[in-house]
């Protein structure tokens, strides 16, 4: 981008700020600095500019200053939307904030968090901190697709993609929102082929984002909520497993359990279990004899064999 | 990377507010800080001084002083003197943040300004946020997270007892605590172990009981030093279509991994003891272990043992 352009972008956003009244676009054509050419070359120039400012975040209020001439339409830029303020901060929430700002080591929010810290220092002088080092919190997440998952949601696009589950398949979804969850990124969306709305973690899928769909070629419904949608929340289905366990061994099996010592070798343990219950197991290999429930025993004596 | 057309306008904006509030730091710190060259925020605070309110007189101008590199200071900001609104993925960042840090506040005054904090932020940027993001769950809320990060703070030393998977046993560890990581949303204790030299991570939700020792300010000074580095092993393994989420799941260890009509090899960076024999035997479909080869034999034969159990 020119010098030229860059100065006029921000000759243009100190006017709107600094206006306590709309502008209309022939007074800001006359008083901000870069407008010239003829009467079309300035209204192309300021629609580019206006998309430009607003792409960079910042709203741009349009309204009349003149209610005798109510179809010529101003512009301006609340202070309110535009600056960061959130009330009077005391040092000690500025220090929360930047220790917040540093919380991620993954690519993208870490971007975020030093774009934010830049912000937050700016409000309070804080540059020169002594404890610009290694935050003592750090959050790790792989999250390469966030980016047009992000702009997907917020310009309601439908995308589609292949994704990784029993079998890998293509995908078209209306993206309705994203939720961290225990560490894992989650699209919550309605799947057009199946009319429903389905959860798909970030990572398995396995391709790029394609956007088939234009800006608004949805709505989000009304009554949506994504925790409603998380299957993830579901309560698991629990079993109650016996076991003959050696002495001193399997640990984390036998807090909460129902132990029965049987001679100096074995302890006899009644434990539950949910969905894990086959890798819970196994984990512990020939420290534990399964004994009930029948069919968890074939199964597992089924895999154990399939693994040599 | 270059930057796109907008970051330089974006970062002229952010520049004037960071310098107001910040005044006397030189063209290098202001370029480190924003991922810049010194040679391009030279040039964009020439431009920005160039730039103004309408009327564009000496009173109007922005004006920076900028004639010696090693002390930068804005002395008429305008409009500009109050940092920008956050983007929505800035927002989200922090009120992440915010929510690890509520998690291990020390004590309900702490916990209650840093839930306040975040409300004014949800309050200012929610608009949309919260309906198409939720990260209220974002991580698992785990057993002594305060009585940690308070140990952390005041440098005490702690006592613990584990219970570690990997070896299948409850041992009490004198430690001295570093810092606290999340990994795929579990709680991590990172520590130096007293008795052995060295530095080692635990499971916050794996410490069955703590006790707070004495505060020794010293000690962190010769922490690590002479301390012996975790040595770690590779690994390489053979599997199935399910080997994409073995991957997944263990992302911090996979090094390198290759997909070939349906099978995964994959390289593993693995820490001695028995976590990847275990995790290995515990995955529910055959995993040929490639290398080493004492690996392979150990996991046959607790299966084998396993098996032979039932006979």
């Amino acid at each position: 981008m020119s010098d030229q352009k860059t100065e006029r972008l921000i000759n243009l956003t100190m006017a709107l700020l600094a206006t306590k009244r709309f502008l209309s676009k022939s007074e800001i054509f006359a008083n901000v600095a870069g407008y010239s050419g003829t009467v079309e070359t300035k209204e192309r120039m300021f629609e580019r500019d206006k998309d430009d400012l607003r792409t960079l975040g910042i709203v741009i209020n349009v309204g009349s200053h003149d209610p005798l001439f109510a179809d010529e339409p101003g512009y301006q830029i609340l202070e309110n939307n535009y600056e960061f303020e959130i009330g009077e901060l005391t040092p000690q929430e500025i220090a929360y904030l930047s220790l917040a700002a540093r919380v991620w080591r993954n690519q993208l929010f870490a971007t975020g968090g030093s774009h934010a810290l830049l912000k937050i220092d700016a409000l309070g002088g804080t540059a020169l901190r002594e404890d610009y080092g290694q935050a003592a919190l750090s959050l790790e997440n792989e999250t390469p697709l966030f980016p047009s998952l992000w702009e997907a949601i917020t310009q309601m696009r439908t995308i589609s993609f292949s994704y990784r589950s029993q079998v890998t398949t293509d995908r078209t979804v209306a993206p309705y929102g994203l939720t961290l969850w225990h560490g894992s990124w989650y699209l919550v969306g309605l799947d057009l082929s199946k009319s429903e709305i389905r959860v798909f973690k970030v990572s398995r899928i396995a391709s790029e984002i394609t956007f088939t769909g234009v800006d608004h070629s949805f709505a989000i419904p009304k009554d949506f909520s994504i925790k409603d949608h998380l299957i993830m929340l579901a309560p698991e289905p629990e079993s109650t497993f016996i076991a003959r366990v050696r002495v001193g061994r399997c640990h984390s099996l036998r807090s909460g359990a129902d132990i029965v010592n049987i001679d100096g070798e074995w302890d006899r343990i009644s434990f539950i279990l949910g969905s894990d219950w086959l890798e819970r197991i196994l984990w512990f290999g020939e420290d534990i004899i399964l004994e009930s429930p029948a069919e968890r025993v074939s199964k597992l004596l089924d895999t154990l064999r399939s693994k040599l | 990377m270059s930057e796109t057309a907008l970051d330089r306008v974006a970062r002229a904006l952010d520049l004037i507010p960071f310098i107001s509030s910040n005044p006397g730091l030189s063209v290098v710190q202001i370029a480190e800080r924003f991922k810049s060259t010194p040679s391009q925020i030279s040039k964009d605070l020439s431009l920005l001084h160039m730039c103004g309110l309408p009327g564009y007189s000496h009173l109007e101008l922005l004006d920076i002083d900028y004639e010696d590199p090693n002390y930068i200071a804005v002395t008429e900001a305008q409009v500009l003197d109050h940092p920008r609104a956050l983007t929505q993925i800035e927002a989200m960042t922090l009120v992440l943040g915010l929510q690890l840090l509520t998690e291990l506040a020390g004590d309900i005054s702490e916990r209650l300004a840093i839930t306040n904090l975040q409300e004014r932020i949800t309050t200012k940027y929610g608009n949309g946020l919260s309906t198409t993001i939720d990260i209220t769950d974002a991580i698992v809320e785990s057993p002594h997270a305060t009585q940690i990060s308070h140990a952390l703070s005041t440098h005490r030393k702690l006592t613990i007892k584990y219970n570690s998977a990997s070896s299948d046993s409850i041992t009490s560890r004198e430690v001295y605590p570093l810092h606290i990581y999340y990994t795929n949303g579990i709680a991590y204790l990172r520590a130096f172990i007293v008795d052995v030299n060295a530095e080692r991570s635990f499971r916050l939700d794996r410490i069955t009981d703590l006790h707070m020792g004495e505060t020794d300010e010293g000690i962190y000074e010769t922490l690590g030093k002479g301390g012996s580095q975790e040595e770690v092993s590779e690994v390489e393994i053979e599997m199935g279509a399910d080997g994409y989420f073995f991957i997944e799941r263990h992302n911090e260890i996979v090094t390198n991994h290759e997909e070939n009509s349906g099978r995964f090899r994959i390289r593993l960076s693995v820490a001695p003891g028995e976590w990847i024999t275990r995790t290995l035997l515990a995955w529910p479909s055959k995993i040929a272990v490639m290398e080493p080869h004492s690996l392979a034999e150990t996991i046959t034969q607790r299966i084998a043992g396993a098996l032979a159990n039932y006979q």
